[in-house]
């Protein structure tokens, strides 16, 4: 939103920017070299409805665009709604260059039909290499074209910042990290 | 393809509030060049109005939620409010605010602070009961859309030479104004009235016009919040939920809130004495007659 914009309040819907999306293909080797931490073959975009019958038709025809895709290459869709009304469409895949390019085609699908800003974030999951499997999330932050990682903790509400400190300082120069920490926000319930 | 958004456009609502603020740059133009060819002592008078103005541009967040008896909470104390204000911010690119709860049963939420970043949302306990979590969910946008639009900052802007205005009117007097005319006593006088004169007119017009702004920027909150939670209805079911039960609330009660109103949901002092020209919130009619329009948009009629 410009100057002229907030000062006579015309609230628009920040834009969406994909392009820094593929830097995590490449990204993913070092991921599992420089951080040890294994791929999980899931990954996730996570968008925001509009209560509108256009809205539906989009999502309908992503729908049927996303089970032609799947019965081609080994991709797996699944769609959710969580508590806070946002949509989640998780894929499961072996190859990660077909998890962000079916990512990018979901949110290039959306953005066509004129609900980009909907989009909120693209999630990637790793693992780390212990017992316990526990996740690394990989965010790709669509408001800022930026990267951050996400460690949530136990049941409750924590986020193991240490490792996400450490993890952004490695992976600075190799992925777009998002800079400044304020806006690594959690995603608390992410369906895989 | 449709041509434009889906979320229509809002041209009514901006063409309304670049008149007002012409209308108040012009009258406060007028009005310093009447002070400056009275000559009029401004330098004091605008020391004075400047530092209170800053004061309550820095302090506006403490002093609000001191009012309020409001409380900060940390996101343990309160998990849910703080998830859903950070999928919102999010959504906005706004970053996190400080969020506080104060221990009332009236329903309402507001948001102060001078930019986003120093910015503070508050909810009271008592929308928290009443409002399921869409409700509340449109309500924090409203309210995150105050911040993002810099409201706080606008108004305070707005008010400056209206608060200067009725400086003049309320001390002038004690300031000594007219005092460097004494040498031509019938010029002195007349000074003095036209200054007063127009301190009062500037004063009462600048007035009316802050709240007519004050109305149409609570109008665009309205919007920004239907249009980031892409469901104009979430917002409508919630302003018809609190404005019912403000009407039940006894006015004892919502006087200790009455200078907070310009930055609330819901005016805190209800009442239709206060809706029209002298409210700082449009009628409950006006906003959802607003919502309606931007879900016909919505759907493309």
């Amino acid at each position: 939103m410009g100057l002229l914009d907030t000062l006579f309040g015309r609230t628009k819907p920040v834009k969406s920017k994909s392009d820094q999306l593929f830097a995590m293909a490449t990204a993913s080797i070092t991921l599992q070299t420089k951080l040890d931490l294994q791929a999980s073959g899931a990954a996730g975009i996570v968008f925001r409805p509009v209560e509108s019958s256009y809205f539906r038709q989009a999502e309908e025809e992503l729908t049927q665009l996303l089970e032609l895709s799947s019965k081609e290459s080994s991709v797996s869709i699944r769609t959710e709604t969580d508590e806070y009304g946002y949509r989640w469409i998780v894929l499961t895949d072996k190859l990660f260059e077909d998890l962000v390019a079916t990512i990018h085609m979901v949110s290039l699908t959306l953005t066509d039909k004129g609900f980009g800003e909907q989009l909120l974030a693209a999630v990637f999951r790793m693992n780390q290499a212990d017992a316990a499997n526990r996740p690394v999330y990989w965010v790709y932050n669509y408001k800022r074209g930026s990267f951050y990682p996400f460690v949530p903790q136990g049941t409750a509400q924590h986020r193991d910042n240490a490792a996400e400190l450490h993890f952004s300082t490695i992976m600075d120069g190799e992925l777009p990290v998002e800079k400044a920490p304020e806006y690594w926000y959690a995603l608390w319930g992410i369906p895989f | 393809m449709r041509p434009g958004h889906w979320y229509g456009r809002s041209t009514g609502l901006t063409v309304r509030m670049a008149i007002v603020m012409l209308l108040l740059a012009v009258i406060y133009l007028a009005f310093i060049a009447l002070l400056f060819a009275l000559r009029v002592n401004l330098v004091f008078i605008g020391v004075v109005v400047a530092g209170m103005a800053l004061v309550q541009y820095f302090y506006s967040d403490k002093l609000v939620l001191l009012s309020m008896g409001a409380h900060e909470v940390s996101a343990d104390q309160a998990p849910e409010l703080h998830s859903l204000i950070e999928r919102l911010c999010q959504q906005i690119d706004l970053p996190k605010p400080r969020i506080a709860v104060a221990d009332t049963d009236v329903p309402n939420a507001f948001a102060t602070g001078r930019n986003p970043e120093h910015a503070v949302v508050c909810v009271t306990s008592g929308i928290m009961r009443r409002l399921d979590e869409n409700e509340l969910e449109a309500v924090l946008a409203h309210e995150l859309t105050h911040v993002k639009n810099r409201d706080v900052a606008v108004i305070t802007f707005a008010s400056i030479f209206s608060t200067i205005a009725s400086f003049i009117v309320q001390w002038g007097f004690w300031l000594g104004l007219g005092g460097d005319r004494r040498d031509d006593r019938n010029g002195g006088a007349g000074a003095t009235v036209l200054i007063y004169l127009a301190s009062i007119i500037v004063w009462v017009v600048s007035y009316l016009l802050i709240l007519t702004l004050s109305r149409y920027r609570e109008l665009a909150a309205d919007r920004g919040s239907a249009i980031i939670t892409g469901a104009p209805s979430h917002l409508m079911s919630a302003l018809v939920k609190i404005s019912g039960t403000m009407a039940r609330i006894p006015t004892q009660d919502l006087r200790q809130v009455e200078h907070q109103n310009a930055f609330m949901i819901v005016p805190a002092l209800h009442g239709d004495s206060f809706s029209g020209l002298f409210s700082t919130h449009p009628s409950l009619e006006k906003r959802l007659a607003q919502l309606r329009e931007l879900q016909r948009q919505m759907e493309g009629a």
